[in-house]
């Protein structure tokens, strides 16, 4: 409960607190406290690894053991603020085996939110990054079409959020809407399979999504200087679509990542799903596969496709039961992404076959 | 053979159940324009804050009804959209509230609100800027 995080947090949450019943009157009005979970069980058959539910956990289901509930649940609690028609301020605090190997609650959020016009914002404090479709919602299973966002669109960025600035601002050029971010401030990132722990890295992201419609392609930069193990800089590309006009819904995306030290990576999946009456089937293909070789001489860092179905039911308001099957496929033992512990006995084309049944709420 | 005053009861029936379907109309402050039924969509599924969106309370059978028609999305679509707009920290879902009586006065006192209620529920407070 007393990490370093938390401790670091802990006064923008009270400022925020303080501001709250500050503004007093009808506290319904301003504080509006919302929550989501996962309760989710996994399964891998293959016991040369251990598969992970997310790059920095340092233990996963195959070899420490068959089953397990701890990669895949989670839980958080948000609380929205609203100050004045202009400011605002949220504060998320999520509970999830991390790379610490424990539930241990962070903060994941914390900032106020100043708009100059419906258009244009600017927050100030602990803000989520979206590195990747769906990086600013992972952990929010109800709002994902799968059990977790594939693994190796992941891999190259640790980080789930920054501290320190950034400006949203909207644009409308007829029927195409623009939402563009610019981010700046530092972050954190574990990398706990190779052995590196970056304690604190600057990083500067611009994306911008253009939505017409039920379309909408997604644009990234993100840049990560980090000051040690290794030092160096991490520029990211980002490109991903998505078309959900109700019925069906595909999500293709893709990054590209440079770093002198372990080179190129290239990471994409394409993903298809429909929707008949309470149920929605879905399919993916990820990958994840070195381009070019770095200082580290690595030739394979993370490579690995994966072959995935799976079924998403809305069974009662707010809660949802997914299951999914993935037939993971080691194209390297250079810490390919969804594995953490491999054995002495892994081979290359190893092939390893994951269950996942989970349980999603709000609350 | 049929007889007439069985058609046009089936008739009466036919029109009573359609227009018991599709009742709802979009309404704004007086002052308010038309409005496009993809903009109504862009509204009600986090795409557009130039207006507030006034909802009804989930479980109801006008919610239901609004979403399929204005945005093709069932209930629970909905909700996860909306829940992605709050997590991400982007925004605050739709008011819900009580009835079309509460909606009306919502949208009478605020320029920027948009509602949708049952066409028999409209009066002079609101402009119809959408049928459904």
């Amino acid at each position: 409960m007393s990490g370093k995080r938390k401790i670091l947090a802990a006064p923008t949450v009270l400022a925020l607190c303080a501001l709250a019943s500050a503004a007093d009157a009808a506290m319904d009005d301003y504080v509006t406290f919302s929550g989501f979970g996962t309760l989710g069980a996994v399964h891998s058959d293959y016991t040369q690894a251990d598969f992970i539910a997310t790059v920095s956990q340092p233990r996963g289901v195959g070899y420490s053991r068959s089953w397990s509930v701890t990669p895949d649940s989670d839980l958080g609690g948000q609380a929205n603020i609203v100050l004045s028609e202009a400011l605002s301020g949220v504060v998320q605090v999520l509970s999830r085996d991390t790379a610490d190997g424990n539930f241990k609650p962070s903060v994941e959020w914390a900032n106020l939110k100043y708009d100059f016009t419906p258009d244009l914002a600017v927050r100030l404090g602990r803000i989520l990054l979206p590195t990747y479709e769906h990086a600013d919602i992972r952990n929010v299973g109800y709002s994902l079409p799968w059990v977790r966002v594939p693994v190796e669109i992941t891999y190259a960025s640790t980080a789930t959020h920054s501290d320190g600035v950034d400006a949203l601002y909207r644009i409308r050029t007829g029927a195409v809407t623009q939402n563009m971010q610019l981010q700046w401030g530092t972050t954190q990132l574990d990398l706990p399979g190779l052995d590196f722990t970056l304690n604190r890295a600057r990083i500067a992201l611009f994306s911008d999504t253009l939505q017409y419609g039920n379309a909408s392609l997604q644009l990234l930069y993100q840049q990560t200087d980090a000051s040690q193990n290794p030092p160096g800089r991490l520029r990211m590309e980002g490109v991903g679509f998505a078309y959900e006009p109700g019925p069906w819904f595909v999500n293709v995306d893709s990054n590209y990542t440079h770093n002198s030290y372990f080179g190129d990576l290239l990471a994409w999946y394409v993903s298809a799903g429909m929707r008949v009456g309470h149920f929605a089937p879905y399919a993916f293909y990820s990958a994840m596969h070195q381009e070019s070789v770095g200082t580290s001489a690595l030739t394979s860092l993370g490579n690995q496709h994966t072959v995935a179905a799976g079924v998403r039911w809305d069974f009662a308001k707010n809660l949802d039961f997914k299951l999914q099957l993935e037939q993971i496929t080691l194209d390297s033992l250079d810490d390919p992404a969804a594995f953490a512990n491999l054995q002495p006995g892994a081979r290359v084309g190893d092939k390893a076959h994951v269950i996942s049944l989970t349980l999603d709420f709000l609350l | 053979m049929k007889s007439p005053a069985l058609s046009a009861l089936t008739l009466v029936l036919f029109l009573a159940a359609t227009a018991r379907a599709e009742d709802i109309v979009v309404i704004a402050n007086p002052a308010a324009g038309p409005i496009s039924k993809e903009q109504i969509a862009d509204i009600y599924l986090a795409r557009n804050n130039a207006w507030t969106p006034i909802d009804q309370s989930a479980g109801s059978s006008i919610y239901a009804e609004f979403y399929k028609k204005a945005t093709g999305r069932d209930s629970a679509q909905v909700k996860a959209i909306w829940s992605r707009i709050l997590f991400t920290g982007r925004g605050v879902p739709p008011k819900q509230l009580l009835d079309s009586e509460a909606v009306k006065k919502a949208v009478a006192a605020n320029p920027k609100a948009v509602g949708y209620i049952e066409k028999s529920a409209v009066d002079a407070s609101v402009k119809v800027i959408l049928p459904l």
